[in-house]
């Protein structure tokens, strides 16, 4: 129950930080920390315009993908503090319902028969696809480093084995960081500020939805934002220290976390829509050293 | 029962002389009574603690033809009269058109086929002796041939149906010659003869024989060419019958043979799960590339036969390293997912037939904007596509679950080899998962979604209930698994009692079924925030102002389908990556400088297979280069032909005489 409490916490002021500390970096003052939610609760409120060819999957799409990040919310853990949902192999789970909500954004976009949201359907699933082996992978040498398979076990058992930890910890940061770029689309695999339809990817899937559809989507984004950071927040926050120690660290990290995409976007170009595939594969390539160190470090070689 | 199922079986001749409009009556009063009979001996088998034991009261030369149902082929006794009886339901609606016009004696043919298809394939499951496992594999083979050239009217039809009955007979010859080396060796041509051999002798060789023959059927790469042929020509209930339990019986006969296996296990276990990661990959790649969407379901099956071969060769590699919960969990999702793809692919083919049913096709270059016109099918499709993709709230979730358990459980003590295919298989599964949702993204928002792509109008055919019902129950077996998974356990606890080295070992898979609840408890937990969120929507969508409108075209106002994406260029992302598996052929003549008015001109992509090119094509040509040197022999002459008796006669005493043969 904490875990989810201070992963919706973190959700308030994630999105906004980022717009601010981009706004600051390129000179201007930028809007307030809650601006992004205050933009979404506007869009709840709004009425909403749907295409003619669509059909109930574009009614439900934004629905699914919102509960299904939802759930996925309920399986990650806040350091030792356990997730509510948690059992051997449950990583595989929180993979594949995002996968649920990811399939149902792709198929709500291919509804509205136009080819720029085709477009962004089809590099959806083609990058997801690629990046999907990363966090596999990362996972297994988690497991097989710790010797556990749930989360909740994996996170507590990663702390402090020993010094190597630490070095794990930070490759395993690094993958979850990538990734989080990867599932969000953020900078350098998609531009959500791109004014181009053509170099979009997820904003180009999104363009038919309005009013409360785009709304759960910018709020199942948020969380997806988190969900990930969360996670590589948890390779480091120490078990020993005091709760609310703890969570204070937890926030800082979050938000340093957000100042980072914010300093990162604003001086990195996207990359060419030719590279992502590349850019995506290389992450898998640096989760597959980190399971070689562990096999290295476990002796069995 | 034993009187039931005889029974049913010589009523089935009675088929060639009811009236025409009775014929489906009578084949699904024959099925139910078949499968009363032999679903009682399989709950029997999977409830009792014993093999039931049926004579048949018929006898070969090798003895009387018993029927031996244990847990395993109780397993898959219960899967295939499930699939069988959705498929001659759905065949009521399918044919009806083909009913009237088609003549008395093809209807008659076909049915009385369905019908021993199915009891032939209880056969194949309930054979224990070599002799008459055979002759009903053969049966199996005769049947389900009639059944794909239903349409042999069609040229392309008759030659995919020959294809197909060649290959079945090649893998024939190979199970045959498996069985022949292990009489020779044990003097008793059986399965249980297997065990002995197994014993004494290199396990390796005669594994693979019977791997390749049983492979065949399965349609394991590079064995799997007859399949994206013979599931576009076949009828679409025969198609989802073939794909979804015929190659079954070929996973059925590995698991027999691997149940015996004693030594080599290292190195079979490896060849299983080398050829299971490559049928896989290539499988679900190849499936992308289609436009047909019968020949991307046939492909699928390749694709998912090769996730149970993964879980069949992470679980031989499990025993052979004495890690129990390897060995359990990879067989129990490598026999779970024989019947969840049982499940949902006889539900999409199915569906395939009432896509068919509407609009006349099933080339997806045609199709779009069916969800319209064919909802509740639309529905059942998405409802099969979520599950192949193995994405939870349904079943496919559920048994690569437990492969992936089995592995991560394996890494937290694997040796530095396990490691490595552990890995291999880890990254294969979750890319075949990725691509399997980049391939039904593609099926389902092409077929259904969007618009039609095409000028020529069509007249949508209403698509009667018969042809939804047989979804419906699918469906629901498809959601009792995902939502209840733990109902499975106990079944697939049973059917592993098989394979006698890990009968004491089910408690692991027991301690999964924990994991299993959770699974389930987080799908309800899905649903009820689904419903939580669908209601808030409903509530403000209720409150404020709905629009309907034109798709926003960016400004371009003048967009039509042809905007829209295609099988081609949905794919053509994917094309670069995956150049190896695919050989990709573009036929565009490009237009020259001088052309100032270019003629209309026509575009079309072509893809086909790189391993049938490579492997198949090269040594059938080679054969067809080489063979007609034989034809010499064909000389003419009379004297010729029997002086080649004589000197066969000759070799053969020659050779007894010195103790050769």
């Amino acid at each position: 129950m904490l875990a989810l409490l201070v992963i919706l916490l973190s959700c308030t002021f994630f999105p906004g930080v980022i717009v601010k500390t981009k706004a600051l970096f390129s000179g201007r003052k930028g809007p307030g920390i809650f601006q992004p939610w205050i933009d979404i609760v506007r869009l709840l409120k709004k009425g909403s315009v749907y295409s003619t060819v669509s059909s109930y999957v574009f009614q439900t799409g934004a629905s699914v993908y919102l509960a299904s990040v939802l759930v996925a919310a309920l399986f990650v853990p806040f350091d030792q503090h356990t997730a509510l949902i948690s059992f051997p192999g449950d990583f595989v789970m929180f993979a594949y319902l995002l996968g649920l909500g990811r399939f149902f954004l792709i198929i709500s976009a291919l509804d509205v028969s136009s080819g720029f949201e085709g477009m962004g359907a089809n590099r959806e699933a083609f990058y997801s696809m690629l990046a999907e082996p990363a966090f596999f992978i990362l996972m297994g040498s988690l497991a097989m480093f710790t010797g556990y398979t749930s989360f909740n076990e994996i996170f507590i058992n990663l702390h402090y084995q020993d010094y190597f930890s630490i070095i794990i910890a930070i490759i395993a940061a690094f993958v979850l960081g990538n990734l989080t770029l990867v599932e969000t689309s953020r900078l350098p695999i998609d531009d959500p500020l791109t004014h181009l339809e053509l170099t979009m990817v997820h904003e180009v899937m999104v363009l038919d939805h309005s009013g409360i559809d785009l709304g759960l989507i910018k709020i199942a984004n948020n969380i997806k934002f988190v969900l990930f950071s969360t996670l590589s927040a948890n390779c480091f926050i120490p078990q020993t220290w005091s709760l609310g120690m703890q969570i204070a660290v937890y926030l800082i990290a979050q938000a340093g976390f957000a100042v980072g995409i914010g300093y990162f976007e604003s001086f990195r170009a996207r990359n060419k829509m030719a590279m992502n595939a590349q850019y995506i594969l290389s992450i898998s390539a640096i989760s597959m050293i980190l399971i070689f160190v562990i096999i290295i470090l476990n002796n069995k070689i | 029962m034993s009187l039931l199922f005889n029974t049913s079986l010589l009523l089935s001749f009675a088929l060639f002389f009811v009236p025409k409009r009775m014929k489906y009556l009578v084949t699904l009063l024959l099925q139910v009574l078949l499968i009363v009979s032999t679903g009682t001996w399989a709950l029997d088998a999977l409830m009792g603690s014993e093999v039931v034991i049926v004579p048949l009261g018929i006898s070969t030369w090798s003895g009387e033809i018993i029927m031996t149902i244990d847990k395993l082929s109780a397993f898959f006794i219960l899967l295939l009269d499930f699939v069988c009886f959705a498929g001659v339901l759905y065949a009521g609606g399918y044919l009806r058109t083909s009913i009237a016009k088609k003549r008395d004696v093809i209807i008659s043919l076909h049915f009385f086929s369905l019908l021993w298809l199915n009891a032939s394939m209880v056969l194949v499951t309930a054979m224990g002796d070599g002799l008459s496992f055979l002759l009903a594999w053969e049966l199996m083979s005769l049947t389900s041939f009639i059944l794909v050239i239903f349409e042999g009217q069609k040229e392309t039809t008759l030659r995919t149906g020959i294809n197909y009955l060649l290959q079945m007979h090649l893998g024939f010859a190979l199970i045959m010659f498996g069985f022949l080396v292990v009489k020779d060796a044990t003097g008793e041509m059986s399965f249980q003869a297997l065990g002995p051999y197994f014993a004494t002798h290199s396990n390796t060789i005669v594994f693979l024989i019977f791997f390749a023959g049983f492979g065949i059927k399965a349609g394991f790469i590079p064995l799997h060419t007859w399949l994206p042929k013979a599931h576009p020509a076949a009828p679409s209930h025969v198609s989802g019958i073939m794909s979804g339990v015929m190659i079954k019986m070929g996973i059925y006969g590995i698991l027999r043979v691997t149940s015996f296996l004693s030594a080599d296990q290292e190195l079979i276990g490896s060849i299983v799960l080398s050829v299971g990661i490559v049928s896989g990959l290539v499988g679900v790649i190849l499936a992308i590339m289609q436009h047909d969407l019968k020949r991307l379901l046939a492909y699928h099956s390749v694709e998912n036969i090769g996730i149970i071969g993964i879980g069949i060769g992470m679980s031989i590699l499990g025993m052979a390293n004495q890690d129990p919960a390897l060995a359990v969990l990879g067989m129990a999702g490598a026999l779970l997912h024989c019947v969840n793809h049982a499940l949902f692919k006889s539900l999409l083919f199915f569906t395939t037939g009432n896509i068919y049913h509407a609009t006349g096709t099933v080339n997806m270059d045609e199709l779009g904007g069916l969800v319209h016109h064919a909802r509740a099918t639309s529905l059942a499709f998405l409802v099969g596509a979520i599950a192949i993709s193995g994405i939870p709230p349904f079943n496919g979730f559920i048994s690569e679950f437990l492969i992936y358990n089995g592995i991560v459980v394996n890494f937290t003590h694997a040796t530095f080899a396990m490691s490595l295919a552990g890995l291999a298989s880890l990254v294969s599964l979750v890319l075949i998962g990725g691509l399997c949702v980049y391939c039904f993204t593609k099926a389902f928002g092409l077929t259904f979604l969007g618009s039609r792509r095409s000028f020529h109008p069509v007249t949508y055919h209403r698509i009667p209930w018969i042809m939804i019902f047989p979804l419906v129950l699918l469906g629901l077996a498809i959601t009792l698994i995902g939502f209840f998974p733990r109902l499975i356990v106990e079944p697939l606890a049973g059917a592993l009692t098989a394979f006698g080295n890990l009968e004491a070992q089910s408690p692991a898979l027991l301690s999964t079924s924990s994991a299993l609840q959770a699974i389930g408890l987080t799908n309800l937990v899905f649903v009820v925030a689904m419903v939580v969120v669908s209601s808030l929507r409903a509530w403000q969508q209720a409150r404020v102002v709905r629009a309907t409108g034109p798709t926003w075209g960016c400004g371009y106002s003048a967009g039509d389908f042809r905007h829209q994406y295609t099988p081609t260029s949905y794919a053509s992302s994917l094309l670069e990556v995956v150049e190896p598996a695919v050989v990709y052929r573009k036929d565009y003549p490009s237009i020259a400088e001088a052309d100032i008015f270019p003629e209309k001109r026509s575009f079309r992509t072509h893809t086909s297979d790189r391993v049938e090119q490579s492997v198949v094509i090269t040594i059938i040509d080679l054969l067809i280069k080489y063979l007609p040197m034989a034809g010499r022999a064909q000389t003419g002459y009379i004297h010729h032909y029997l002086l080649y008796p004589v000197v066969f006669m000759i070799v053969i005493v020659l050779l007894t005489h010195f103790n050769y043969i």
